[in-house]
């Protein structure tokens, strides 16, 4: 019983990751511009992620290869964000239109933001 | 509110429609709200349908002049040469893919099933491996214990395919050594000249990985008769810490241990002593002779003789090729 609470518990977990994954994915597809990409992209980094290693954790049980899973997710949790940065200096240094990129007008009619 | 609506490239809202933009509207609606303001206008209005109906005849003039070009360039006798070949192109288009796909469904259906035992591969090639290869080259690790020892030499030649690669885009890309001072200056100012430079969050970033991959990367070389690694993965590592390394602190910080000096030494050093020590055991063996290698106790780190150097040495060919690549795209210098 035990054991189906936790592959129960664990699957859910993974799915629950594997949504946030693909919504990244649908969000860097759908995206133009580079800041918006990589907002949908730090989705999957880091909610996505998590949550599959989390399940796998709970499916190694207490083991070494939770240890190393962890492991995976410090690492992964490190290394993204320093490139989302690196990433987001170098567009601010070389877009010198990135002002018109994140103009938003509000549409008189609908009281909605729309895209210039 | 028209102005901004007007500045719009791409606008999705609809402009709303003002008196002065539609006279048609401003007439209409005139003749609702005063019936006798039409009889005035009786003059204008029939110049008015004047000018529409020759302005329409033009018009329609001009449609069919351009119908008549668009006839002429879709006709048959023009095209036909054109549809001929697109024709042909499709038909062989479907051929070629159906015949594709016939042989590879083919092929698959005649594969031996999987996983079976008397399939071709599980010849006495592959029993001998599984069987002896513990007791005969003392690597727990089939794999290494395959590719550094049975067939070394295949190995020694994938690590030289990787090092005339980098010599190939040495000689491509590097620098002239002695040319223009200026020029070198340049090309070392126009490096990264966009791109962020001593970045804070990057360092401390580094600070943090670059032992812990470099160490990974050890552990893997080391680890190669062992367990799962070897040579190429724990290189490959090793040569993305030293990358890492680079980008946060800098070439200047790099070059303290990292030159072309060092990588020519290190590169032929390994390659040489790969060639040199699997020369030597191969032709011992051949011959019956003592040569002074033995498997040891399997499982221990300093055992199967060669493998764990060879790794290093592939290791570090690998390590040092992806940096050099690496840095002679950046800046065509080590």
């Amino acid at each position: 019983m035990g054991e189906w609470i936790r592959f129960g518990l664990s699957a859910l977990l993974m799915t629950g990751g594997l949504f946030f994954v693909i919504s990244s994915v649908v969000g860097v597809w759908r995206f133009r511009y580079v800041m918006n990409r990589m907002h949908a992209a730090a989705l999957g980094d880091t909610m996505g992620l998590g949550l599959i290693l989390l399940g796998l954790m709970l499916r190694a049980g207490l083991d070494p290869l939770a240890l190393k899973l962890a492991l995976i997710g410090l690492l992964w949790w490190i290394s993204g964000p320093i490139a989302s940065h690196l990433t987001a200096r170098l567009e601010i240094a070389t877009n010198p239109e990135r002002e018109k990129e994140m103009r938003v007008a509000l549409d008189e009619e609908t009281r909605r933001e729309v895209d210039l | 509110m028209t102005e901004r609506t007007d500045n719009r490239p791409g606008g999705r809202r609809k402009r709303a429609f003002t008196a002065a933009e539609n006279p048609l509207d401003d007439r209409i609606l005139e003749e609702l709200q005063d019936p006798p303001a039409r009889a005035g206008r009786e003059r204008t209005e029939e110049e008015a349908a004047r000018m529409e109906a020759a302005e329409l005849k033009r018009l329609e003039e001009i449609a069919r002049h351009e119908r008549g070009l668009l006839d002429q360039a879709h006709s048959w006798s023009h095209t036909h040469g054109e549809r001929i070949a697109r024709t042909v192109y499709a038909a062989l288009a479907a051929v070629i893919c159906l015949a594709v796909i016939a042989v590879l469904l083919t092929t698959v259906s005649n594969l031996p099933p999987f996983g079976h035992g008397e399939n071709p591969i599980h010849n006495e090639v592959s029993a001998r491996y599984i069987e002896e290869g513990p007791a005969e080259t003392g690597a727990l690790n089939f794999v290494a214990g395959m590719i550094l020892d049975y067939r070394a030499f295949d190995t020694l030649g994938e690590s030289h395919v990787l090092f005339i690669a980098c010599c190939a885009v040495l000689i491509l890309l590097r620098l002239p050594e002695t040319g223009d001072l200026r020029e070198r200056m340049m090309a070392e100012a126009n490096d990264r000249v966009w791109e962020p430079k001593h970045d804070i969050i990057l360092q401390r970033g580094a600070g943090f990985l670059v032992p812990v991959i470099l160490l990974f990367g050890v552990y893997v070389l080391l680890n190669g008769h062992l367990g799962p690694g070897g040579g190429f993965s724990g290189g490959a590592a090793i040569g993305a810490g030293l990358i890492l390394y680079l980008n946060a602190y800098g070439f200047a910080a790099a070059e303290r241990f990292l030159t072309i000096r060092s990588f020519r030494i290190a590169t032929a050093c390994a390659l040489g002593f790969y060639a040199l020590s699997k020369a030597w055991s191969f032709f011992c063996g051949a011959n019956g002779l003592e040569s002074g290698i033995g498997p040891g106790t399997a499982g221990a780190l300093f055992s199967a003789g060669l493998i764990p150097f060879l790794n290093v040495a592939v290791g570090l060919v690998v390590a040092f090729v992806l940096y050099a690549f690496y840095t002679l795209f950046r800046k065509g210098d080590l």
